[in-house]
């Protein structure tokens, strides 16, 4: 999308913002002083988690043009004419991304509540470096804060989804993107 | 928060902008630091200029005998730079400290440098790397030493609507490293740091430069230890005076992360490991000249 925000003028502290959303346009209205997290939730994108809105837990991670980064911590007016992806946009129930599939069978989750931001996070992760080694998950994942499942089983879940993308394996139904 | 925000697209258009109603623009780089210091309300301005697009303000290049590093540059963008791995290693080596991998790829280092904050871990190792700072207003530039660039805990000598454009750092032959301890291995707020550059001739140390974060009001340049080291040769018993007399330099205070005792009695182990660490792996990794 065309970044074309020389000028945003709130009227009434209202600013009307687009954006791409797991690659379809939107236009929100947002408050000068809401956040990215709040106006994506507000809009229905529930999978983006609010965990201590201060940038420590990851919970709220987004790919905001092409980057993991956390919605928390975007004023939303600036998020104008960015292109975002949530889990939303990764697989379905049907049709899960190779890392949903991992994370589901490797019982890395537990409440939940992380699992959004750790696999958008993994999945960059998988994007620029297929096969990371243990260290190197580790590493990456290290803004990604989980207080159920501890770090083992997640870490497992990455390792198992890079060698079946490497490999072009599918274990649910449909086909993983 | 603001009612009214600007993205110019270069200098000239931010300096062709009209000057806020009622006080000081404010610049908004990465966000990391302005936004959730809005959001506890120690932010009242009106009208926040977005700089993210201004492409001056952007990349890594190489002068004869400098790099200049954008403002806007991110942490990551630094983590992914030839540029910094063969030049600067110290500041190289303080980015797996810095933060968690998404705000890396939010901050950018100008906006380490503008918070002033004195655990900022990127800033501390470009002050031991000998990095000047570039400022302009209204295309008027000027350009400091980093290190006299603070002037306390959250204070800069930015006058009012300045903007730093880039740092410009000295290629030099030298080994670095940094070291952090925190609540954590990683991504945590330092109780205190250290930025080590060393110019190594043989076994002997022909300049050192020494910085430390979070036991002093701003960026520590360690100069009395730092002029110890000079000439001696680098071995763990200089290191371990070394340790002993940075201890006398720094000036911690006690704090909700950690107390003054144990931040000063850190800042002798950290220096000490930071120094053996040059010694086991530095000299056969000091940068090409
Ligand atoms: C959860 C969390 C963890 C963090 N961990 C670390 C850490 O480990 N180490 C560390 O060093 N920091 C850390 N920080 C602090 C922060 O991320 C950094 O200081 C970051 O570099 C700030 O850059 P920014 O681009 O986000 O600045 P912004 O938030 O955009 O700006 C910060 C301030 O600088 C001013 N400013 C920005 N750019 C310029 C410019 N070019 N000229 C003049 N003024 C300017 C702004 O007006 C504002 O006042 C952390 C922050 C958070 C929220
Ligand atoms: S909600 Fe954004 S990092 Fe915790
Ligand atoms: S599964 Fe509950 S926080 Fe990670």
């Amino acid at each position: 999308m065309k970044k074309e925000n020389a000028r945003l003028k709130a009227v009434n502290g209202i600013f009307e913002i687009c954006l791409g959303i797991n690659g379809v346009k939107k236009s929100f209205s947002v408050k000068n002083t809401e956040f990215l997290l709040d106006a994506l939730r507000r809009h229905g994108y529930k999978s983006v988690k609010k965990g201590c809105d201060t940038g420590d837990c990851g919970s709220c991670t987004v790919i905001f043009n092409g980057k993991p980064a956390l919605a928390c911590l975007i004023p939303a007016f600036t998020a104008h004419g960015s292109e975002i992806t949530t889990i939303e946009g990764l697989g379905t129930v049907q049709n899960p991304h190779p890392l949903q599939e991992a994370f589901v069978e490797a019982g890395a989750v537990q409440c939940g509540f992380c699992i959004p931001g750790m696999i958008l996070s993994s999945k960059h992760l998988l994007d620029a470096n297929p096969e990371p080694s243990e260290e190197e998950i580790r590493k990456y994942l290290d803004g990604n804060l989980c207080r159920c499942t501890g770090y083992v089983k997640q870490i497992q879940a990455v390792r198992m989804a890079a060698k079946r993308i490497k490999n072009g394996e599918k274990r649910f139904r449909g086909k993983a993107s | 928060m603001p009612e009214l925000i600007l993205k110019p697209g270069t200098l000239k258009e931010l300096w062709l902008l009209p000057p806020a109603p009622g006080g000081s623009r404010k610049y908004l780089a990465g966000g990391t630091d302005l936004v959730s210091g809005s959001n506890a309300g120690m932010d009242a301005s009106q009208v926040w200029v977005d700089i993210s697009d201004i492409k001056e303000l952007k990349g890594i290049r190489e002068t004869k005998n400098s790099l200049i590093i954008g403002s806007g540059v991110k942490i990551s963008e630094l983590s992914g730079s030839g540029l910094i791995s063969r030049w600067l290693p110290a500041l190289r080596s303080a980015i797996p400290h810095f933060a968690s991998p998404s705000l890396r790829n939010m901050a950018t280092i100008g906006g380490n440098a503008a918070t002033a904050s004195p655990c900022a871990d990127g800033v501390c190792a470009l002050c031991a790397e000998r990095a000047d700072v570039w400022l302009e207003l209204g295309g008027k530039k000027r350009k400091i030493a980093l290190q006299n660039f603070f002037s306390g805990p959250k204070k800069t000598v930015l006058r009012r609507d300045e903007l730093i454009t880039a740092f410009e750092v000295p290629k030099w032959k030298h080994a670095g490293v940094y070291l952090k301890l925190g609540p954590r291995a990683y991504f945590g707020i330092a109780k205190a740091s250290v930025a080590v550059a060393l110019e190594l001739d043989g076994e002997k140390v022909r300049s050192a430069s020494i910085t430390l974060a979070s036991v002093s009001p701003v960026p520590l340049m360690a100069v009395k230890t730092a002029n110890y080291l000079k000439g001696r040769v680098l071995n763990y018993d200089n290191a371990r005076t070394a340790a002993a007399l940075v201890k006398t330099e720094v000036s911690p205070i006690t704090d909700a992360r950690s107390e003054a005792a144990y931040r000063r009695e850190m800042s002798g182990v950290l220096l000490e490991r930071a120094l053996n660490s040059v010694i086991l792996t530095g000299r056969m990794s000091q940068v090409a000249g």
